[in-house]
């Protein structure tokens, strides 16, 4: 992007193609916090929350369909299901536990 | 910013304008400038890097090695896929020989005299025209593919290269396809009406010389034992009167004679041929196997072509070192390779009797001949020759920061050190290495003073 400095100057076609396609993962994840216009919906292929995104301009942008169900459906009896453990208190470990949660989410051992 | 990270692996190069930095598996390359070069340094011995214990001031840099996939999600490595032959694998090449007989008796000939290990003989028309249809009905989905005619010496067998040229044309045509022609010979049988037909048909030639008079003669005597030189030189001006495509010098030097390259480049080029690779003889022989002195000077010899190469960018002229401009064009494209050569992928070499085998250099070898015109390529046997001839390297290419741009080298160079001669594995790496990392050097001062664009004319071949 060009008002960031350059501290990376990509210099053969292969270095380039990479930059551009981590420039596409940046425009998706903008176009998410952006609003509906564009927003994708639907299931996706990959283990990628968010991408089958909210599609209301409501609170909360860019997560995805079910969470954002479930923010309405609970969020005024103040309970939230939350997708990701608690790591700051209950579960400290989970890092180490979940390195990468594509491949080991199975291994997350919390209610 | 979060997230538990793993440097990539990756490669530093001390380069003129500052640090190169090498992606070894993407075959990517960047320029860093001294602050990221700092942070890199800093935090490349942290394996895994939480990404949250980077101070805000590290972070960009860090998130620019992140974007360039230098530092990726720790995750265990994978392999990287061979790509498995199977009964529809589409040919794009093959290779004719179209006569496993030679005029000529070079010494260092990796072909025993042109026959590769057997009687004299020449390819029948009949089976040259099979073998020219069997390319184009087996190319699959390619609307190009590409025959080579080679041996031996193809033009003493002129008959069945003028009926693989036409059988192959008829084909083509009737599936809409193009088909190119090569075809390598030692020029000593050029003749006007040869000329004629090979300019006719577009065949691009490549005429095996090694240079002044008293070089070539030495390495490739006729079977009479006087030298090949001036006869070579004559075939060689007949092609070069108005070819329809280049006309190439390929080159080959016994290690006693690697400290002349400079003088074999600037004589072939000063006879007007329009490019020149220059290729170290296979070790036929335990006097073929050069001496660290020898192998210094093979280095120099390329060194001092490369930075002529500089020289001549800068003055508006590219100078033909093929080997150079091969190594430009992979190092544009970044292209990673998961073998070394397309041999059993798509490129097969066609003996006289018809048979297989994984490719032009391994012909007549039994363990490489993998089917025939008959029965068709035998993707088992293939994949049972690739996977004999990766097996023994993978574990120190696993570890050699030039292995995608590499993949282990030729076939049958690894075949005769290792299995003939018994020569412990791993005798060329570190010339290869020495060499590619030359061609990165080369290819950063090359972006540094604006030459970008010649490039990408470079990278174009690459691309088929």
């Amino acid at each position: 992007m060009s008002d960031k400095k350059a501290v990376l100057k990509a210099l053969n076609e292969k270095a380039r193609a990479i930059e551009t396609l981590a420039e596409g993962e940046e425009e998706s994840a903008r176009a998410l916090q952006e609003g509906p216009p564009g927003m994708p919906a639907g299931c996706t292929t990959v283990f990628d929350t968010g991408w089958e995104t909210n599609p209301r301009p409501t609170y909360p942008v860019g997560n995805c369909q079910a969470s954002a169900r479930d923010f309405h459906g609970c969020a005024g009896d103040c309970w939230w299901p939350a997708q990701v453990p608690d790591g700051l208190t209950n579960h400290p470990d989970v890092d180490k536990q979940c390195p990468n949660v594509a491949r080991d989410w199975r291994k997350l051992q919390y209610d | 910013m979060s997230g538990t990270y793993a440097w990539a692996d990756h490669r530093l190069f001390q380069g003129e304008g500052g640090p190169l930095l090498f992606g070894v598996e993407d075959v990517s390359l960047f320029h860093l400038d001294r602050e990221t070069a700092e942070v890199l340094a800093r935090w490349r011995p942290f394996e895994p890097l939480l990404l949250e214990q980077v101070p805000p001031p590290d972070r960009p840099a860090i998130e620019a090695f992140r974007r360039a996939r230098l530092l990726v999600p720790a995750r265990p490595r994978a392999r990287v896929p061979r790509p498995r032959p199977s009964a529809g694998t589409p040919l794009s090449t093959l290779v004719l020989e179209v006569a496993q007989d030679c005029n000529l008796a070079c010494r260092y000939c990796y072909a025993d005299g042109g026959t590769y290990h057997g009687a004299p003989r020449l390819l029948s028309p009949a089976v040259a025209r099979r073998a020219a249809r069997y390319l184009v009905d087996r190319s699959g989905p390619h609307d190009e593919v590409t025959l080579v005619l080679f041996g031996g010496e193809p033009l003493l067998n002129f008959p069945a290269v003028r009926a693989a040229v036409d059988e192959a044309e008829t084909a083509a045509r009737a599936a809409g396809k193009r088909v190119r022609f090569s075809l390598t010979t030692n020029g000593t049988l050029v003749t006007e009406e040869i000329c004629e037909f090979l300019h006719r048909h577009r065949v691009s030639v490549s005429v095996s010389l090694d240079g002044p008079p008293e070089v070539h003669d030495a390495n490739r005597p006729t079977r009479g034992g006087s030298g090949s030189y001036r006869a070579a030189r004559q075939g060689l001006a007949l092609l070069l009167r108005s070819p329809p495509a280049p006309v190439a010098a390929r080159v080959t030097l016994p290690p006693a004679q690697w400290d002349r390259i400079p003088q074999v480049f600037d004589h072939l080029i000063g006879l007007g041929v329009h490019e020149v690779g220059i290729a170290p003889a296979s070790p036929v022989t335990r006097e073929l196997l050069p001496t660290a002195e020898q192998e210094e000077a093979l280095f120099e010899g390329f060194s001092r072509l490369a930075d002529r190469f500089l020289a001549a960018v800068e003055e508006g002229e590219v100078l033909p070192f093929s080997n150079l401009l091969d190594l430009l064009a992979r190092i544009h494209l970044g292209a990673s390779r998961s073998v070394p050569c397309g041999a059993g992928l798509g490129y097969l070499a066609v003996d006289t009797e018809g048979r297989f085998f994984l490719c032009h250099r391994l012909v007549g070898q039994e363990p490489f001949r993998v089917g025939d015109l008959d029965s068709g390529p035998q993707p088992e046997t293939i994949r049972g020759c690739l996977e004999a001839l990766a097996a023994p390297r993978e574990e120190s290419c696993a570890r050699c920061w030039a292995r995608a741009l590499c993949r282990g080298g030729c076939h049958y160079e690894n075949h005769l050190r290792e299995t003939v001669l018994g020569l412990p594995f791993g005798g060329t790496c570190g010339f290869v290495r020495r060499w590619i990392e030359l061609g990165i050097r080369v290819y950063a001062r090359l972006c540094a003073s604006g030459h970008g664009e010649l490039l990408g004319r470079i990278g174009v071949r690459a691309r088929c």
